[in-house]
């Protein structure tokens, strides 16, 4: 919120720089972000009255102007603007003076003539456009026609004030206006408080009871709901002191009427919404809730279509404006009006905010409302709003306040112990310091027994516990004079839950592995299921999507990690990356019905990609691809490192993966992961310029195995032997199919079996591989003969010979 | 026979002291002292002496071939030492060339940070806690005192999946489930580390960034040791000399509560465009826990008392590692990953 210092010290006396303010309501939170000294660029630009202007005899649209600048002699200012006309009183950025934009006015000449300065618009002087009357926006600032002539333009307009930005907490709505910002300084700074001029004339004839009568239907709504009658409006501009005021606080000055509703509800903190008299029927405002589909046309033309959560003030016929939150086009006040009611009333805080949410109409009246009004403000806003309409002569008040009030607000009686609050603070405060810092605040303090009963003031709705009482003491007597000291607790470390040892470990084997780790969104694109060429039916559809996304990219909560690390891999294969491996752990969300109606599963998953070179660049390391073998190893490597023996590769059957080079992970029954090339579509798919590699496997499966210590195997006490066979198989002979056969022949004895070479072309056979095992034998109990080992190498290559029409190599 | 001894003796030494290859030395050993060599040679004539000189000259011959012997290691010695250096002389590598490094990858700049502030409050005997992302609106609010249609609510801009479900948009509901859990048990001493939510993207906000929130419940709890944990906390982090600072502000779980700064870790307090020449750095909110949220999770306000606080992890990673930019962090571009180790 923009807070007027000038308005400020209406009502309180402030002593101290505009900065040190600002740093003491920041140290009771009130946190200033920012102090804006208005007119602080403009230097020397005075006012002035044109007193003879004429055409410049070598321009068609420049203008001779003769200003009386408040000296003897008259000046001679030439200018462009075509808005200017005899005896106007205007800013004048005489030679040597300074304007926002760093400009320093030297004498010019024009087309032959000179010219000792310049007629100022107010964009010149800083004012932002948007705040100002529809007249004053183009061509030159004309003054109002009783300012004096030669001084600062920076009084008239108000550019002498500093604004400070605060940074308002939610609980401090009684700090929403002038008045409150003021009372709190007084507090700080021991000041004493003035208070404003409630004092209504009420000249008009009648009284208010007999002219109008409000209804509050809808009680859980509304509070509090009065009115005040005024005739003879007169509606014209406001004065310049009052526009000055509302611009300063961000607001468009706009007529008479409105500028004192808002100027009230800025300087008191009550909304107030004026009715022209004739046009509500009955002269009646009843307070109810809206009707289901009853429809309202709103002041800015808008039609609305209610709903009956939302607060409607009716007249004897129909709707007229939403209550809190925006009037009705048709009783609006317009130059014709005559008579006006003016309302002041108390609308409950949360149905304001759903209804200002509903229709997407936030204002500054419905986020006051939303924090909460002092009910105790009613008939001092409409006393104040009166006041200030009659001071202008722009209306007569009729006698007396009309109002509904069923139940009066009382505030708590908080009970609590100068002991209590110290020892939640956690330093000692003194009895008679907390009764000071109470009193400062306006607070009631009784005593009964050593305990007090504290009653806050109205305006302070937000104090409703002892808690509070705490707060309002500490932060007056200061933060900074809060001891610090740790909490006497038991000396024992923390700890983490196992799952998250398990992520760690992982993150750093993946690192070790020579990936970097990356963080993605767990939101994705809806496209990304497509992309991946995912089965109508399958199950990873099934995602649960948010209602109000920043946009589509944004929308679909992952049930798989693939899209995000195959984004990140072609973002960086894009940017001149040759090797890329990148990993993630991170959640997938996976609900059980949709929508969901219960808590989804939540599975931790690790995914990586790998693409590119297996190697930087180096002289003396390879420089080829990587393939599959080389997510295989990191896999392997990773279920060694957790001490998972218990799994199988099993084909895959995954429509983003190659068929022939991908695989699934098998652990204790249930497919958990897989990993393989991607399909080339899906590489197209997902822009990624180069063949890769893609990981996905859950983490909680392999929980146990991590945590399993390592029982420790006696060391051999005779040499081990090893033997080579080499054998030439057909190409659809696997891997494990060998290794089978050879440990099944092998015996006990046979300890390890290691492929040292595999080979295909011209050398073979066409359909057939050469593949060489390096076993190594090993006995516990004594050394092996060759002898020994002949005869198991024999048995293994006649049985391999046997089942695969193997030859044997040499 | 005497003089014709001394005389080869004195012939072998000089040529012995002009050799310069070990393979010449091992010719002049076969030359003198071998099986046909001139020193056996003269041995065999010494048949023809007398029987009083034959002791006297074998025992010269022994003397000079010892001699010999011990002369013809050292030179040995000598000459490999000087043939090894000569060596190794010729085996330079260039020194200048890169090795070959293992490739080791790098962590996440935020799972880098998170850990560190993991390990400095699991230090101070905070257990740590996580809990789910896709929360209720019981656990992300109510539990925490923010009932629906309270204007805080918009202090946090929440992604909805259904009225009920949401993104968490702090990790606080793990405290809430944890106070639960505890059914009205003190102590509680914890830490919850996670990914939040918020509607919110621009240069300085990102839909998903990561908090670390604690919390304390025991008997006699203050704002004093709130005070003190978190200045034991800011030390550690970003080192002995950095100064903290509370200012009262307001969270619906905490009463009262405090934003905390930090001195600025860029300029040390003295005012830069890090700091907007304040000096001071906000790096968390905390407060004293609210008695109607230790009252909701079983708790008796009467009996203990708790303090909370939450801090954004990028925002503590952005000050440590001078990063300017938040968006950084989620584009994961490796040339700004690889930087971190």
């Amino acid at each position: 919120m923009l807070a007027s210092l000038k308005w400020m010290k209406e009502y309180v006396d402030i002593n101290v720089t505009p900065e040190e303010l600002a740093d003491k309501l920041t140290g009771v939170g009130l946190e200033v972000e920012q102090v804006i000294h208005l007119g602080a660029g403009i230097k020397g630009v005075i006012t002035g009255k044109v007193e003879t202007i004429e055409r410049h005899p070598n321009s068609d649209h420049l203008w001779i102007c003769m200003m009386n600048l408040g000296q003897e002699e008259l000046v001679q200012i030439l200018t462009g603007a075509q808005n200017v006309q005899q005896y106007d009183i205007v800013p004048v950025a005489v030679v040597g003076s300074q304007l926002p934009s760093g400009m320093k006015l030297k004498k010019a000449k024009m087309r032959g003539l000179d010219s000792f300065g310049m007629l100022c618009s107010a964009e010149e002087l800083g004012i932002d456009s948007k705040l100002l009357l529809p007249e004053q926006r183009s061509g030159i600032f004309i003054l109002p026609v009783d300012t004096p002539i030669g001084i600062d333009v920076k009084s008239v307009l108000g550019l002498d004030d500093v604004v400070f930005d605060i940074d308002l907490t939610a609980n401090r709505s009684d700090c929403f206006n002038m008045l409150g910002l003021a009372r709190e300084a007084a507090a700080v700074l021991d000041t004493k408080l003035k208070t404003p001029n409630l004092v209504v004339e009420e000249k008009a004839a009648g009284s208010a009871k007999a002219l109008a009568e409000v209804e509050i239907e809808a009680t859980e709504l509304c509070r509090r709901f009065a009115l005040r009658v005024l005739k003879n409006i007169k509606i014209g501009p406001s004065p310049a002191w009052m526009q000055n005021y509302l611009r300063a606080c961000g607001l468009r000055p706009i007529s008479n009427v409105v500028d004192v509703t808002n100027y009230v509800m800025l300087e008191l903190g009550q909304p107030m919404h004026a009715y022209d008299y004739d046009k509500v029927a009955g002269h009646k405002l009843i307070v109810r809730k809206a009707t289901e589909g009853e429809r309202l046309i709103t002041l800015d033309k808008q039609e609305r279509v209610l709903d009956s959560t939302m607060i409607t003030i009716a007249d004897a016929k129909h709707a007229v404006g939403l209550g809190g939150v925006m009037g009705g086009l048709e009783t609006e006040v317009t130059e014709a009006t005559v008579n006006v009611m003016l309302e002041a009333a108390t609308f409950n805080g949360p149905s304001i905010r759903r209804t200002s949410k509903a229709l997407g109409l936030r204002s500054e009246a419905s986020s006051r409302f939303e924090r909460g009004v002092d009910t105790a403000l009613n008939n001092n806003a409409l006393n104040r709003a009166a006041h200030l309409l009659e001071q202008m002569g722009a209306c007569d008040t009729v006698a007396g306040i009309v109002e509904a009030y069923p139940v009066e607000y009382t505030p708590a009686a908080i009970r609590v112990t100068v002991e209590d609050i110290s020892r939640r603070i956690g330093t000692v405060i003194a009895k008679d310091v907390m009764l000071d810092i109470l009193n400062k605040l306006q607070f009631d303090v009784a005593e009964e027994n050593g305990t007090l009963i504290i009653t806050a003031p109205s305006w302070r709705q937000d104090i409703t516990c002892d808690a509070d009482i705490s707060e309002e003491i500490a932060r007056m007597h200061g933060f900074r004079n809060i001891a610090a000291h740790l909490p006497r607790l038991n000396l024992v470390q923390g700890r983490q839950m196992v799952i998250e040892d398990v992520r760690d470990e992982i993150q750093d084997y993946m690192a070790a592995a020579g990936l970097d780790e990356v963080m993605t969104y767990s939101f994705i694109h809806a496209n990304a299921f497509d992309k991946m060429q995912l089965a109508a039916d399958d199950s990873r559809r099934k995602a649960i999507e948010i209602i109000n996304p920043i946009s589509d990219e944004f929308k679909t909560m992952r049930t798989t990690m693939a899209p995000s690390l195959l984004a990140t891999a072609a973002y960086n294969l894009a940017r001149q990356n040759t090797k890329v491996g990148i990993f993630e752990v991170g959640r997938t969300f996976i609900p059980k019905t949709l929508p969901i109606t219960e808590f989804p599963e939540e599975h931790r998953v690790l995914c990586a990609v790998l693409s590119g070179k297996r190697n930087e660049l180096n002289w003396n390391a390879s420089h080829e691809d990587v393939d599959f073998y080389d997510m295989k190893g990191i896999l392997e490597g990773l279920m060694e490192k957790l001490q998972i023996a218990d799994y199988k590769f099993i084909p895959a059957q995954e429509p983003f993966l190659h068929p022939g080079k991908s695989c699934a992970i098998e652990c204790d029954g249930t497919t958990i992961g897989y990993f393989g090339e991607v399909h080339p579509t899906v590489q197209e798919n997902f822009e990624l310029g180069a063949v890769a590699y893609l990981l996905e496997i859950q983490i909680e499966p392999l929980v146990a195995g991590a945590t399993t210590i390592p029982q420790y195997q006696r060391l051999p006490k005779f040499p081990s032997t090893s033997r080579d066979i080499a054998v030439v198989v057909p190409t659809e002979v696997t891997m494990a199919k060998l290794d089978k056969v050879i440990h099944d022949n092998g015996g006990k004895l046979l300890n390890e079996v290691k492929v040292f070479d595999l080979y295909t072309g011209k050398q073979v056979a066409e359909g057939c591989k050469s593949m060489a095992f390096n076993l190594t034998f090993q006995d516990n109990e004594r050394t092996l003969t060759d002898a020994d080992i002949d005869v198991l190498i024999k048995k293994i290559v006649d049985v391999i010979r046997e089942t695969f029409q193997a030859k044997l190599r040499d | 026979m005497k003089e014709k001894l001394q005389e080869l003796k004195e012939q072998v030494l000089e040529e012995l002291a002009t050799i310069q290859t070990v393979s010449a030395l091992k010719d002049t050993k076969v030359k003198y002292l071998g099986k046909k060599g001139s020193l056996t040679e003269i041995m065999r004539g010494m048949g023809k002496l007398s029987p009083e000189e034959r002791p006297i000259i074998g025992q010269m011959v022994n003397e000079i071939r010892a001699q010999l012997e011990a002369t013809i290691d050292e030179r040995s010695k000598e000459l490999e030492k000087a043939e090894l250096i000569a060596k190794l002389a010729n085996e330079k590598v260039d020194i200048t060339l890169p090795g070959r490094k293992p490739q080791e990858g790098h962590l996440h700049p935020v799972t880098l940070t998170l850990r560190e502030m993991k390990k400095i409050f699991m230090r101070m005997g905070f257990d740590v806690m996580e809990g789910p992302e896709i929360e209720n609106d019981y656990f992300n609010f109510e539990a925490l005192n923010l009932p629906k249609d309270h204007p805080a609510r918009d202090m946090q801009d929440t992604f909805y999946i259904t009225e009920e479900f949401l993104l968490r948009t702090q990790t606080s509901p793990v405290q809430a489930r944890t106070m639960q859990a505890n059914e009205g048990n003190a102590p509680i001493r914890m830490i919850c580390p996670g990914t939040v939510y918020r509607n919110d993207y621009d240069a300085t906000h990102s839909p998903m960034f990561h908090q670390v929130e604690g919390l304390v419940i025991d008997k006699n709890i203050s704002l004093a040791d709130l005070k003190g944990t978190l200045e034991v906390f800011c030390k550690e982090m970003f080192g002995n000399n950095v100064k903290i600072r509370l200012r009262p502000s307001f969270f619906p779980f905490t009463e009262p509560s405090a934003e905390v700064d930090i001195s600025c870790v860029m300029c040390g307090g003295k005012g830069c465009r890090v700091c907007k020449n304040s000096g001071w750095l906000e790096i968390l909110g905390s407060g004293m826990v609210h008695p109607n949220v230790l009252r909701m999770s079983g708790f008796d306000p009467q009996e203990v008392s708790g303090f909370a606080f939450g801090m954004g992890v990028e925002r503590i990673a952005m000050l440590k590692y001078g990063i300017d930019d938040l968006r950084l962090f989620f584009e994961n571009d490796l040339r700004f990953i690889r930087q971190f180790k």
